[in-house]
């Protein structure tokens, strides 16, 4: 009984997605700029993610502690705080409105989360198996060894760093200038305007969009671990 | 190659220090008494409460879960609390908002945009309470079963034995979440704008609307906010891990097996 109050509270809310008939979907710029985001910006956050933490699991240098500290600080950082600051900051730099500034903050608030959890999948996973890796060359290090070993940690900052990018209205709106419109910002304006069928469209797509994803990489993930596996025999 | 990915994560992760440096350079010579308006105070009285509420509740109903989860061997409950991960918080709160605000059978009974924000705090419990029981599960899957197993032997009651046996070594995750949750509940915008109401509106939302309405005449106001809204939390980040860093790194020597 308990069971089906727990599944029901979890689930609950997904009902409203099937309330009414959403639009007709169709491939706008709103759509085309928040793929490129999640795409490009869930790949930069793999990148520096797994690039950082790796360092930080094997420096012996005197500044470890203090790196810790700044790569871990800015998540108790209320971003749309000192996102008020960068804009300042980035207005004199000339990139306010473009979509090199809007890719800069959104990095900025997904960094910290995904340095934490490749260094936390990495320190699970030992130092003794990585350091085993450096005798390959980075090509077949990455691709034999540390990609199959990460699986789960590459879907998750993925997932991660998609559903923060989406989430962000106020700082896609305020860094763009307006200029750059994204599924989140036309959602508000959609709300704003009552169009329900349209608000809806997006909701959907909002979801669809890290669930694909993550399906996505997950089936890439498993033929590639198969090519690798057929190697061995 | 490890290096040149931290030259740059640290680069990125400056932006943020700088934006707090620029706060400070442009509220020099702020006039503080400005911040002492009807809409402010009554802003800070209702994110403090939302904040502490929506927090309070995520953590004590996710590491609960992740306790049941642990000592159940629950499978099924683990990837059902993956669900709400996939969604946004801004889709999120339009789900709620369309639940909540007509139609449905909860209208009349609790309602979104009223001004206990009661759906704001549904919502970030619904969303929270997953990230909440994925910083703790971690904690009891390395949990040694050994001092759980003393405590029954000694014959402690369930409270004692959690106390005993679990709670030292939550306090690290639990702490974690804490802040990270009270920071970015705290100060944002989109979920409250979507679901909260006009007055009196939450310091994120009314920060972001004193920017960027009237030609940036009020934006120092709302820089001033944002400035001192930072430093406390972190006060309050550096004074609870100062408080709780021998206690911590005892744990931690402890965990080691």
């Amino acid at each position: 009984m308990s069971r089906f109050l727990t599944a029901g509270l979890i689930l609950f809310p997904f009902v409203g997605l099937f309330l009414a008939f959403p639009a007709t979907f169709n491939w706008d710029e709103a759509i085309g700029n928040t793929v490129v985001y999640v795409l490009v910006l869930g790949f930069v956050n793999v990148w520096l993610g797994i690039g950082t933490a790796w360092w930080l699991m094997f420096t012996e240098s005197r500044w470890k502690t203090a790196v810790e500290w700044f790569t871990f600080l800015p998540l108790f950082i209320p971003v749309l705080a000192t996102m008020f600051g960068m804009y300042i900051a980035l207005a004199q730099l000339g990139l306010v409105g473009t979509h090199i500034g809007v890719g800069l903050v959104l990095l900025v608030t997904t960094l910290p989360y995904s340095i934490r959890l490749a260094y936390n999948a990495m320190y699970v996973i030992g130092r003794p198996l990585l350091e085993q890796t450096l005798t390959l060359a980075p090509w077949s290090r990455f691709g034999l060894v540390l990609f199959p070993l990460l699986k789960e940690t590459i879907r998750t900052i993925v997932l991660f760093s998609t559903v923060i990018v989406l989430s962000q209205f106020v700082l896609v709106q305020l860094m763009g200038a307006g200029l750059i419109p994204t599924v989140t910002t036309r959602l508000y304006q959609a709300y704003a305007g009552n169009d329900f069928a349209l608000a809806l469209q997006n909701t959907w797509v909002l979801i669809l969009v890290p669930v694909l994803l993550y399906l996505g990489i997950g089936g890439l993930f498993g033929i590639w671990i198969r090519l690798v596996k057929g190697r061995l025999q | 190659m490890s290096r040149s990915s931290l030259w740059i994560s640290l680069f990125v992760l400056a932006l943020p220090f700088t934006g707090v440096a620029f706060l400070i350079y442009e509220t020099v010579g702020f006039d503080w008494s400005e911040l002492n308006d009807a809409a402010w105070r009554a802003s800070l009285a209702v994110t403090l409460y939302v904040t502490l509420v929506a927090t309070a509740v995520s953590l004590v109903i996710g590491t609960w879960l992740a306790r049941s989860v642990y000592r159940r061997r629950s499978t099924w409950l683990a990837s059902l609390l993956r669900w709400p991960m996939f969604v946004p918080h801004v889709a999120a709160a339009y789900l709620f908002y369309v639940l909540f605000s007509g139609g449905f059978p909860f209208y009349g009974v609790v309602e979104a945009n009223e001004r206990h924000h009661l759906v704001v705090i549904l919502t970030y419990v619904w969303k929270e309470v997953p990230f909440v029981f994925l910083m703790v599960i971690g904690t009891y899957a390395q949990l040694n079963r050994g001092y759980v197993d003393m405590a029954k032997t000694l014959q402690l009651t369930p409270f004692e034995q959690f106390k005993v046996a679990e709670w030292p070594f939550l306090v690290k995750p639990l702490l974690d979440s804490f802040w990270v949750l009270v920071a970015f509940i705290s100060f944002a915008y989109e979920v409250p704008a979507l679901l909260g109401v006009t007055f009196p509106e939450l310091l994120g939302v009314l920060a972001y609307e004193r920017l960027t309405t009237g030609l940036f005449l009020n934006a120092f106001e709302s820089y001033a906010v944002a400035l001192v809204w930072t430093l406390f939390i972190f006060i309050g980040v550096i004074g609870s891990y100062t408080l709780t860093a021998k206690r911590r790194r005892r744990i931690e020597r402890g965990m080691r097996r």
